[in-house]
């Protein structure tokens, strides 16, 4: 549905062989195509950045209510199973997935988080620094929807300008009708809270993926943009008027366009 | 104690009383506000490993003094002070469901594995952190971490697991620095006493980690207070001083431990004089070497003071190491002497008469301008656990690879032609031989690849079939036993 926009990158081996970890990031977290943006000086900046070693890393942090399928979301994900007996999550569950994007080293942190009320109070430790914040809710049952608002501000807070995802689970207990109900006030809710909404069944594995790889790629696009600014920062420090830093602002100030669409 | 998790671990009373004990000060002296220090105790049930502890205390108010204890039978110090700084005041603040999630955390860090760059997480953060291994000690240049580029971007990263600043450790003592170098390597009894229990374990660890590569093979008691259980067994004037060293606050301990021959003194001590004194006390005088050149300061040029200092100290530790290396070495058989028919070859012992023969012409005046009495050095040090220890691991590490190389000699040799002209006795001798081999490499003694080891389990089968048949039947059913 949203793969109008994605653009097919060059592949370049001089990368590949200069990577320490490409080569045990697993076949399927390979991303050779990207959203958005205007490509050609995008990836040169990728290039400076890759081979000074400055790219961050990438925290994304899973809320929601208990039960509504967060664990669940990122066993399909990252252990591709599904296991249909309920476990509480104690405290954080720690994923950390490799990915080559562009043929570029690239690993996504998934702080998998405890619905529970009483790992409230630990919570705002676990959000600290993150870059995505990911709110789940259960699409069959609707009133997991109604903290959403919250879930969001809790983890923004602890945050700095975190990209913002609204997760529905378990699409495969809705008939067609019910989704279309559904869908309507989780899209008014994500507009809201600035977010970009994602239907998915961890039980059929349905938008899963392409679901962490839109993550993926939409938090790389804006570490490189973050590390772009700083870059523009500190040569403005120095003084150096050489470095024409117009040329690099309106390129990025398309981001804005990038998330916050929904279906 | 209030809570302890994860919750199956059982601790024993007298365990769960020195812990308690060595959580929180031993005396009224200086501590205020956060106090973070390390100690270790032994365990119970027989088993003397010891057991590292890590703790956080809390002391802003008095009536609520808190203390987060972190324990742990690896010798991480400064991973674990890392995760406890940052576990206990969480838990200050939010109580028992940050140690839930903590220990949750710490549940899903993978197995530690020696040279492996690892990330945990804890409480939102990745920690990384490289392991070392046997293969870092590079015996001819002394190697000093280079700040390597990681491999994977990372909010905290340790330079090491263990290693302590020994520059700040040893600041107010650096003009003592060979002189306590000589004293941890020959084990003898050492106690530093400190006003804070950060100060003590952490010189205390710094003490220990002089004589790297060397193994401090001795108890050390980071921090010690009379509450422990093995005050008595240490303390005791009826004995010599144990070869141990310890960590203390209590200024109680300057009366109990004045019969100690070496007492290192590290800032003011509460009560006592106003200024402060860093002095080490010796009774009876072991200056072995000339402790003259001291601490060269000129050398922290290269780098930092810290790194200056550890360069200085692994130098003099080599000096000392590698004569000792290279008379292990002229007690290796030749390889010509290992031979399929006989059993595994050792290494001859260490004669140490022999061995400070050779000093004479190559000792450790090759390597360090040190002048002095290095031989008189050598003899305190075989005395010392630390030498037992050190010997200990040589020999099972050469007899391991003496193993090897005679299971490869005994794959490779042409047994069935050997056996054709020997008597019964010798031929199950050796089929004798091959199973003891065999049974070793199944216990995972031996480091044998797959291929060798068919190999090996071929040869058995041969000679046990070259044999008549009621031996082989005695064989077999002797083998099924």
């Amino acid at each position: 549905m949203r793969y109008s926009d994605i653009l097919i990158m060059p592949y370049e081996n001089n990368l590949e062989r200069n990577s320490v970890l490409s080569a045990s990031v697993a076949k399927d977290r390979i991303i050779t195509k990207f959203p958005q943006v205007n490509p050609l000086p995008l990836y040169n900046s990728i290039r400076t950045l890759y081979f000074s070693y400055r790219l961050k890393i990438c925290k994304a942090v899973l809320v929601g209510d208990v039960a509504v399928g967060k664990s669940c979301l990122v066993n399909r994900f990252c252990h591709d199973v599904f296991n249909r007996d309920y476990k509480a999550t104690i405290g954080v569950d720690f994923e950390v997935e490799k990915f080559s994007i562009l043929s570029i080293p690239f690993n996504l942190q998934i702080w998998d988080t405890a619905g529970q009320e009483r790992f409230k109070c630990i919570a705002a430790s676990y959000y600290r620094g993150s870059n995505v914040v990911i709110v789940v809710f259960d699409m069959s049952d609707i009133s997991s929807l109604t903290g959403v608002t919250q879930w969001k501000e809790d983890a923004c807070q602890n945050a700095s300008d975190p990209l913002v995802f609204l997760v529905g689970t378990k699409k495969d207990l809705l008939t067609d009708t019910s989704y279309g109900t559904v869908e309507k006030e989780a899209i008014a809710i994500a507009h809201e809270i600035n977010a970009e909404f994602w239907a998915v069944s961890s039980k059929t594995g349905e938008n899963v993926k392409e679901f962490f790889f839109r993550v993926v790629a939409l938090t790389f696009d804006d570490a490189i943009q973050r590390e772009a600014e700083s870059m523009k920062t500190r040569a403005k420090q120095i003084g150096n008027d050489f470095i024409r830093i117009e040329r690099k602002q309106d390129l990025y100030d398309k981001k804005e366009s990038g998330f916050s669409k929904c279906c | 104690m209030e809570v302890v998790y994860p919750g199956h671990v059982k601790l024993t009373d007298k365990e769960k009383t020195n812990i308690c004990y060595l959580s929180f000060p031993d005396s009224n002296s200086g501590c205020m506000g956060d106090t973070q220090f390390h100690f270790r105790i032994r365990r119970c049930p027989g088993r003397r490993s010891v057991v590292q502890a890590h703790t956080d205390y809390n002391k802003d108010c008095p009536a609520a003094l808190q203390s987060v204890v972190l324990l742990s039978k690896l010798p991480f110090v400064t991973l674990y002070n890392y995760i406890v700084s940052v576990i206990a005041p969480e838990y200050f603040d939010n109580g028992e469901p940050c140690l839930e999630a903590a220990c949750h955390d710490i549940d899903q860090w993978p197995d530690p594995c020696p040279g492996e760059t690892l990330n945990l997480p804890i409480m939102g953060t990745v920690v990384q952190v490289r392991l070392p291994s046997r293969s870092d000690k590079v015996l001819t240049s002394p190697q000093i971490k280079n700040p390597s580029v990681p491999t994977m971007p990372a909010n905290n990263i340790l330079p090491s697991v263990s290693e302590v600043d020994v520059y700040s450790a040893f600041l107010p003592v650096l003009p003592h620095i060979q002189m306590l170098w000589e004293l941890v390597l020959i084990g003898e009894p050492l106690v530093v006493m400190a006003n804070s229990p950060t100060i003590c374990s952490g010189t205390v660890q710094a003490l220990v980690s002089t004589i790297w590569p060397f193994k401090y093979c001795m108890d050390f008691r980071p921090y010690f207070t009379i509450h422990d259980s093995e005050f008595r067994e240490y303390t005791t004037k009826t004995q010599a001083p144990p070869a141990v060293i310890l960590g203390v606050t209590n200024p109680f301990f300057a009366k109990t431990l004045q019969h100690w021959p070496h007492v290192l003194r590290i800032g003011e001590l509460a009560v006592s004089s106003p200024k402060t004194i860093n002095k080490l006390k010796k009774v009876g005088t072991i200056k072995t070497l000339d402790s003259k050149p001291g601490y060269p300061d000129k050398e922290a040029s290269g780098g930092s003071e810290c790194n200056a200092l550890k360069r200085y100290l692994l130098e003099l530790t080599q000096s000392f190491m590698i004569p000792l290396e290279r008379y292990v070495a002229s007690l290796m058989p030749l390889q010509r002497n290992i031979s399929p028919h006989k059993g595994p070859p050792r290494l001859k012992s260490f004669d140490t008469e022999a061995f400070l023969k050779t000093i004479e012409h190559s000792g450790p005046q090759l390597t360090s301008g040190l002048k002095g009495d290095w031989i008189a050095l050598y003899r305190r040090f075989f005395r010392s656990g630390n030498f037992e220890g050190w010997l200990r691991f040589r020999q099972e590490e050469v007899n391991q690879k003496l193993q090897a190389l005679h299971l490869e000699v005994l794959c490779q040799a042409d047994l069935l032609t050997w056996i054709q002209d020997k008597q019964e006795v010798e031929i199950v001798d050796l089929i004798l031989r091959l199973r003891e081999k065999l049974a070793k490499i199944n216990e995972n003694q031996l480091p044998v690849s797959n291929d060798m080891l068919s190999r090996l389990q071929h040869h058995h089968d041969m000679i046990v079939c070259s044999l008549p048949e009621d031996l082989q039947s005695v064989l077999k059913s002797n083998h099924g036993n």
